[in-house]
């Protein structure tokens, strides 16, 4: 039996990319004014009653000191309580999770959850590169991002017989689902020769194996059950949700072929759901990196251990395949800001689920749709969140 | 002065001093002379010369010549009494030099000894300050490290033979292979090459010919004479020039025991390194070796009588041997004379700032936490109140082995400056079970799961003027594979 205590009667981005000449405000504005006007009955935006804010990191652009009263400001929504969730890459989907709590609670009737994520204000260099002088200055000197999924890469090569090129067509099926989602930041195929060919970032990684550097914002709007039918005659439900942990550092970790805090977050949530792997019908998956989705799609037990890689070549998760995985392109295609990927992602499963994704629509057999996010040092923290249409 | 006071004209015994083994270290790098005429536009030039790779400094060949020679000596640095380290380049102009040296080769915090610099004869003066440390006493068992980096003026006749090198000789009252025999020192006031207060290179010899006639040659001769007297079997003589050395050894007969010509012709000059590294090739075998060093207007001679081959000397010729050739704008960079223009990523974790006192060993060491209830190593300490594995809180502090095998790597190509790509980091499970993470030297070339591979200091960064070390791994080569 579902949870569903909570329903998604709204949901909307902007669309993602290089945003030189957006504002982190005018980004939050326009998520906010999306999320509004998809609600299939109309939505005042003074209904609110908290906001939930995903920001990752500031010093991204240099303004750290962003907290829980930049959003609502900016939204036109100032004087309502609002708190910032920094959860790492999880971020957004933590806040979701968070604000559908503060909705069963029952101390606020209607959450806003908003994203925003600015990371193209600074160069490369100055931006998220920068991580590899951040943190102990011995044990993670050099540690960029694909530092911390590479290795993963590299022993499951080793353990599973996965190729470059299986590992490259995770990248071209997510480019190809971008191709058709107007919010993507990339909106063009490429081939499983553009991956290989593309320059090494991190052996055995590749450029095209990497997620962009994305600015985006996503909103969603949250509300007691009871009250969807104010809203929406189409609501979706939130089914269930786990969040899991696990050490920071690499060298704590005990496999390189599983990122075990998506294993615990899957089984929480398919548990509070009461639901399995089979009984989903799309998912948005974390895609950082093209070995990422391939681990994700394994630890939330869509394929058995090693057979990501050859699932993913053969097309088992394409918009046509048995399981079809980050329909909205992905973090590869769509882009990754950070606060803003984890409601992104619950924008395209509320979406899949009403069945709005236009082109990119798959076939919704069971009314169930998962989202996935994991990262933090270490992977060290995963989020599922698992959406339905199905009331009870 | 007295006739008996004049003590610097006559051979005296050193002491009762005994050498236990030796170890010697070079930068990874190589550079032909011909490559750096060619650089400038010249050509010719002969020999070769060792670099230190960006991540290598003094202090790192320091280390490196110590561990092997306290391992082919078999003494556990915790009972060794101190450090007398000789180096013109200590990394530090002034600060925690020797602290940091002694610390990362696990000597003991009451470790005595002293950091001799000035000139490139600091090298025979940290030799004979803890050779007269065990003669009045003091120290039972002394770590002597000589070695420089020198920085050469780009363009200079001397940029071509400036090399990077370290030896380490441990020192005991008894019991060694080898004894120190005799000693002198003659001493004039005179300029050879030298660098001013705040100068960043070493300036090059003024006029050659004035210098060979009235500063070298009297000089070294005359020492030399005073210990060809002992017979020795081989010889270490300065050679500033690749011809003066010879030159010397020819005037005094013992051209074909010049032990030294092949250290300074495949690894240059290595400064206050420079005369022991050639005695040590002397010291595989029975019989005297006369040392000759020279600096700062001092030039001091020693012979060593070794009784039997020296642990560790017998290993030289390869280590000469090894290296990776480069091209002129390559030891440019390595040198740090050839730098990228714009900004640089700052350290998060300031060196000067707490974490670095409360890490300071195992920073430099490689220091776990084992728990007492489960035997899983945490690491490092500081950052783990509570095990890994069960949570407990009681722990053993230990030492890790400095061996393993690679479980994973990536090698990292996109860093902002800076870092130097490729940068190999690799999850390497240690011969004692422990798993750590660490960057590995090179380019990862030479990597695959599986590799073996042994942990050496390396240094990760200098920020804000602190050169910030610890320990990288480096891929064995199959050979060594046990």
């Amino acid at each position: 039996m579902a949870w569903n205590r909570v329903a998604v009667v709204g949901a909307g981005l902007i669309k993602f990319g290089e945003l030189f000449d957006q504002s982190y405000e005018q980004m939050s504005q326009g998520a906010f004014r999306a999320a509004c006007d998809s609600v299939d009955k109309g939505f005042d935006p003074a209904q609110v009653d908290a906001v939930f804010v995903a920001t990752q990191r500031g010093t991204l652009w240099g303004q750290e000191g962003i907290a829980g009263n930049t959003v609502p400001s900016a939204i036109g929504l100032a004087g309502i309580p609002c708190t910032r969730i920094e959860n790492a890459c999880p971020s957004g989907s933590d806040a979701f999770r968070v604000g559908a709590m503060a909705v069963a609670s029952g101390v606020h009737d209607i959450v806003l959850v908003i994203g925003v994520e600015k990371m193209r204000d600074k160069s490369a260099e100055e931006g998220l590169l920068a991580r590899a002088a951040a943190g102990h200055p011995i044990l993670t000197r050099g540690e960029t991002a694909p530092v911390l999924f590479a290795p993963f890469a590299t022993r499951h090569m080793h353990e599973f017989g996965t190729t470059r090129e299986m590992l490259a067509s995770v990248a071209v099926k997510n480019h190809y689902n971008g191709a058709r989602d107007p919010y993507a930041h990339f909106r063009n195929e490429i081939t499983i020769e553009d991956v290989i060919a593309s320059p090494p970032v991190c052996t055995p990684l590749h450029l095209l194996d990497c997620c962009p550097q994305t600015d985006g914002a996503s909103a969603v709007l949250l509300v007691n059950t009871e009250r969807a039918g104010e809203f929406t005659d189409r609501a979706v439900y939130v089914a269930g949700f786990g969040v899991a942990t696990d050490h920071p550092y690499l060298h704590e970790k005990s496999t390189f072929t599983s990122l075990t805090t998506t294993v615990l977050a899957a089984e929480r949530a398919y548990e509070m759901a009461g639901i399995g792997p089979s009984d989903i019908d799309s998912a948005e998956v974390h895609d950082c990196f093209t070995i990422t989705e391939i681990l994700d799609i394994e630890d939330l037990g869509f394929f058995e251990k090693g057979k990501g890689g050859i699932a993913s070549l053969e097309g088992e998760t394409s918009l046509t395949g048995p399981i079809p995985i980050n329909t909205s392109g992905g973090l590869l295609a769509k882009g990754h800001p950070i606060g803003a990927t984890g409601v992104a992602q619950i924008t395209e499963c509320w979406w899949q689920l009403r069945g709005q994704a236009e082109e990119r629509q798959v076939e919704t057999r069971n009314g169930y749709a998962l989202q996935h996010n994991v990262g933090g040092r270490g992977s060290g923290v995963s989020v599922v969140n698992i959406l339905t249409t199905n009331r009870s | 002065m007295t006739p008996d006071t004049d003590v610097s004209a006559t051979v005296r015994p050193v002491g009762p001093a005994q050498i236990a083994a030796v170890g010697f270290a070079f930068g990874d790098l190589r550079l032909a002379a011909g490559a750096v005429a060619q650089g400038w536009g010249r050509g010719g030039g002969r020999g070769i010369t060792s670099v230190c790779a960006h991540d290598e400094d003094v202090l790192t060949l320091s280390a490196e010549a110590a561990h092997q020679a306290l391992d082919h000596a078999g003494v556990d640095p915790a009972t060794v009494d101190g450090l007398w380290w000789g180096t013109t380049r200590p990394p530090f102009a002034e600060g925690p030099s020797h602290s940091v040296l002694a610390a990362a080769l696990g000597l003991s915090d009451r470790s005595a000894g002293a950091l001799v610099s000035g000139s490139t004869h600091a090298g025979m003066d940290a030799l004979l300050a803890a050779a007269d440390a065990i003669g009045a006493g003091s120290a039972r068992t002394a770590l002597v490290v000589v070695a420089d980096t020198l920085r050469p003026g780009p363009g200079t006749a001397f940029e071509a033979r400036a090399g990077a090198g370290a030896a380490a000789i441990v020192l005991t009252a008894d019991g060694g292979a080898a004894a120190l025999g005799s000693r002198v020192t003659r001493t004039r006031p005179l300029l050879d090459r030298y660098r001013g207060d705040g100068e960043a290179t070493t300036r090059d010899i003024y006029d050659p010919r004035m210098f060979r006639e009235q500063i070298f040659l009297p000089a070294i001769r005359e020492v030399a004479e005073q210990l060809a007297a002992l017979s020795p079997r081989a010889w270490s003589l300065p050679d500033p020039d690749g011809r003066m050395g010879p030159l010397v050894a020819k005037q005094l007969g013992v051209a074909d025991a010049l032990t030294s010509q092949l250290v300074f012709a495949t690894v240059g000059d290595c400064g206050a390194a420079a005369a022991l590294i050639g005695g040590i090739a002397g010291l595989d075998a029975p019989g005297v070796v006369a040392i000759v060093g020279f600096g700062g207007g001092r030039t001091t001679g020693v012979t060593i009588t070794a009784s039997a081959p020296v642990p560790g000397a017998a290993g030289l010729s390869a280590a000469l041997a090894a290296g990776t050739e480069i091209d002129y704008p390559a030891a440019l960079r390595a040198r740090g004379d050839l730098v990228a223009a714009g900004e640089t990523v700052p350290m998060g974790v300031p060196p000067q700032s707490a974490m670095f006192v409360r890490g300071a060993y195992e920073m430099l060491g490689l220091l776990a936490a084992r728990c007492v209830d489960c035997g899983t190593f945490n690491t490092p300490p500081s950052i783990h109140p509570v095990c890994l594995s069960c949570g407990g809180s009681k722990f053993d502090a230990v030492e890790l082995s400095r061996r393993g095998i690679v479980h994973t790597f990536v090698i990292n190509q996109t860093m902002p400056a800076p870092f130097v790509a490729p940068l190999p980091i690799a999850v390497i499970d240690l011969d004692d079970g422990a798993r750590i993470m660490t960057q590995v030297i090179g380019d990862g070339h030479d990597l695959s799961i599986d590799t073996r591979v042994e942990l050496v200091l390396r240094r990760y960064a200098r920020e804000r003027g602190v050169p910030v070390y610890g320990l990288k791994a480096r891929a064995l080569e199959p050979a060594a594979k046990e």
